[in-house]
């Protein structure tokens, strides 16, 4: 009972910190995606297309075994939490960038010329329209990102799969247990959906 | 999902390496073949034998990612170790031949697989416990293993599973070693890797100050990694049987018949010396008394 406590404890954790990590990350790449300087567009672009494009399971393997061969041990839990923000700042970078590009370009148009830097047009006229547009793809990235913790199982951290997976050996009902981590897992993801509902009529 | 992952590259290797027909080993594999035997009696209609005769070849649940015990070989694309050349001489005792098809099975789906007939037997390091036997029906046991000990070399402190208290050690995900770190030393902090070669590495990193696996696979990783050393003998006794569907009695029956006969006849001596001989020194043991 204590390892499902720890396992459903680390799930949860690991997709808070790593959410807000991609968060964070995404929103920084994002900017730098739409910014008007092409070589920092590129740099962007180069950061998605790495990111998203390699497994993150390989991922997860290559910071684990591969971070301590250049002298950079970190504890696992660490190690898979930044592992899994930068993965997911890519589609959190894409996402945000899709949402600024929904706002139609008159409004660009307009902010620049009543004088506003670009700075200031994201600030007060693209990014409040943008925000509310990307509420949905964020907790669908949010879902995607909770599910995608119990990668983190294989390289040694004791997640709520693997606790599940460790009770099973001794049980031998893989039904009965998946089915409960199941439900757990659905809970997360249904609190997630909710909270984005809340979020996007609040923008709204 | 580490074990698919390696399963996944290692297919992915074989098809590349298509069309190649030499078998390392596959000869020696060929000699047994010969002398192995094949079931001459009465089969039941509808029994599982006559089921698995009319479908022509026998479904394992198995490993493609067990060093010596079941593993995929990338060049061959043939299964070798322990498991698997039983798998073969079995569905030779039943078919005249030796035709197997493996299923990848996990520790989360043997039960099902078995008790949905998605195979016949479940071949895989699969320990015989009480609540197992609830589940799933066992022949054997056949072959017995233990889980041993295995440290960076020059590390001092751990003599024996006693050692292990409050020590973080490296296990095998899935595997009996879990279990058997929990009863030997309760307060040490498991780490799991999905595979052999990732707890060495992870063993070697610092992950952990012990590695804990089944004797025969850290023989092996021993024997190609000085840097590994093993802390005495094995600490706990796995009894391997193979899984059979719940309540076949008929079939569990003859399955414990055919490993009677083949460590009678001394050929599962020849199948331990092509497997886990080849890196643990010494004679085959004997292989255990069937249960029942």
């Amino acid at each position: 009972m204590r390892l499902v406590l720890e396992g459903f404890l680390n799930t949860v954790a690991l997709t808070l910190l790593a959410f807000f990590g991609a968060l964070l990350v995404g929103s920084a790449v994002a900017v730098l995606r739409i910014v008007p300087v092409p070589l920092l567009r590129a740099v962007g672009a180069v950061y998605v297309e790495v990111w998203r494009n390699i497994p993150l399971l390989a991922w997860l393997v290559l910071f684990v075994f591969g971070l301590p061969e250049v002298g950079v041990t970190m504890p696992l839990f660490w190690t898979a939490c930044v592992a899994i923000a930068l993965y997911e700042a890519a589609f959190v970078a894409e996402a945000l960038r899709s949402g600024v590009s929904s706002v139609a370009h008159g409004q660009g148009e307009a902010a620049r010329a009543l004088g506003l830097t670009f700075r200031q047009s994201l600030r007060y006229v693209v990014l409040p329209q943008a925000l509310k547009r990307v509420v949905q793809p964020l907790a669908n990235i949010a879902i995607a990102l909770t599910m995608a913790t119990a990668l983190a199982g294989v390289v040694g951290v004791v997640d709520m799969t693997r606790a599940a997976q460790r009770i099973n050996l001794e049980l031998a009902q893989p039904l009965l247990v998946f089915t409960g981590v199941g439900l757990c897992y659905l809970v997360m993801s249904a609190f997630i959906g909710y909270g984005a509902r809340v979020l996007e009529r609040r923008l709204a | 999902m580490g074990r698919l992952f390696v399963a996944a590259v290692l297919l992915f290797v074989a098809g590349c390496s298509g069309g190649e027909s030499a078998v390392p080993g596959g000869s020696k594999l060929d000699a047994l073949l010969a002398k192995a035997p094949v079931h001459s009696g009465e089969v039941t209609p509808g029994s599982a034998v006559d089921r698995i005769r009319k479908r022509g070849k026998l479904l394992i649940g198995g490993s493609q990612d067990a060093p010596l015990l079941s593993q995929l070989d990338p060049i061959s694309g043939e299964l070798t170790g322990f498991d698997a050349y039983l798998g073969k001489l079995l569905a030779h005792y039943i078919l005249g031949k030796p035709q197997t098809e493996l299923v990848s099975a996990t520790s989360e789906t043997r039960e099902p697989l078995l008790g949905n007939g998605t195979v016949d037997v479940i071949i895989q390091t699969y320990t015989i416990t009480p609540q197992r036997a609830e589940r799933v029906a066992f022949a054997g046991p056949y072959y017995r293993s233990g889980q041993a000990i295995a440290v960076r070399k020059g590390t001092s402190g751990i003599t024996g599973p006693a050692d292990l208290t409050g020590k973080t050690v490296v296990v095998g995900a899935n595997t009996p070693g879990v279990k058997a770190v929990r009863e030997a030393a309760p307060t040490a902090k498991i780490v799991e890797f999905g595979s052999d070669p990732e707890c060495v590495t992870a063993l070697k990193q610092g992950r952990g100050e012990a590695y804990v696996q089944d004797q025969a696979i850290l023989v092996a990783d021993a024997s190609k990694d000085p840097e590994l050393q093993l802390v005495g003998e094995p600490f706990t006794e796995d009894p391997y049987g193979i899984g059979i569907e719940h309540g076949d009695a008929e079939f569990t029956r003859f399955v414990n018949d055919w490993l009677r006969e083949i460590g009678e006849s001394g050929l599962w001596q020849e199948v331990w010396k092509l497997s886990i001989g080849t890196v643990v020194t010494g004679d085959a043991p004997a292989p255990p008394a069937i249960a029942s």
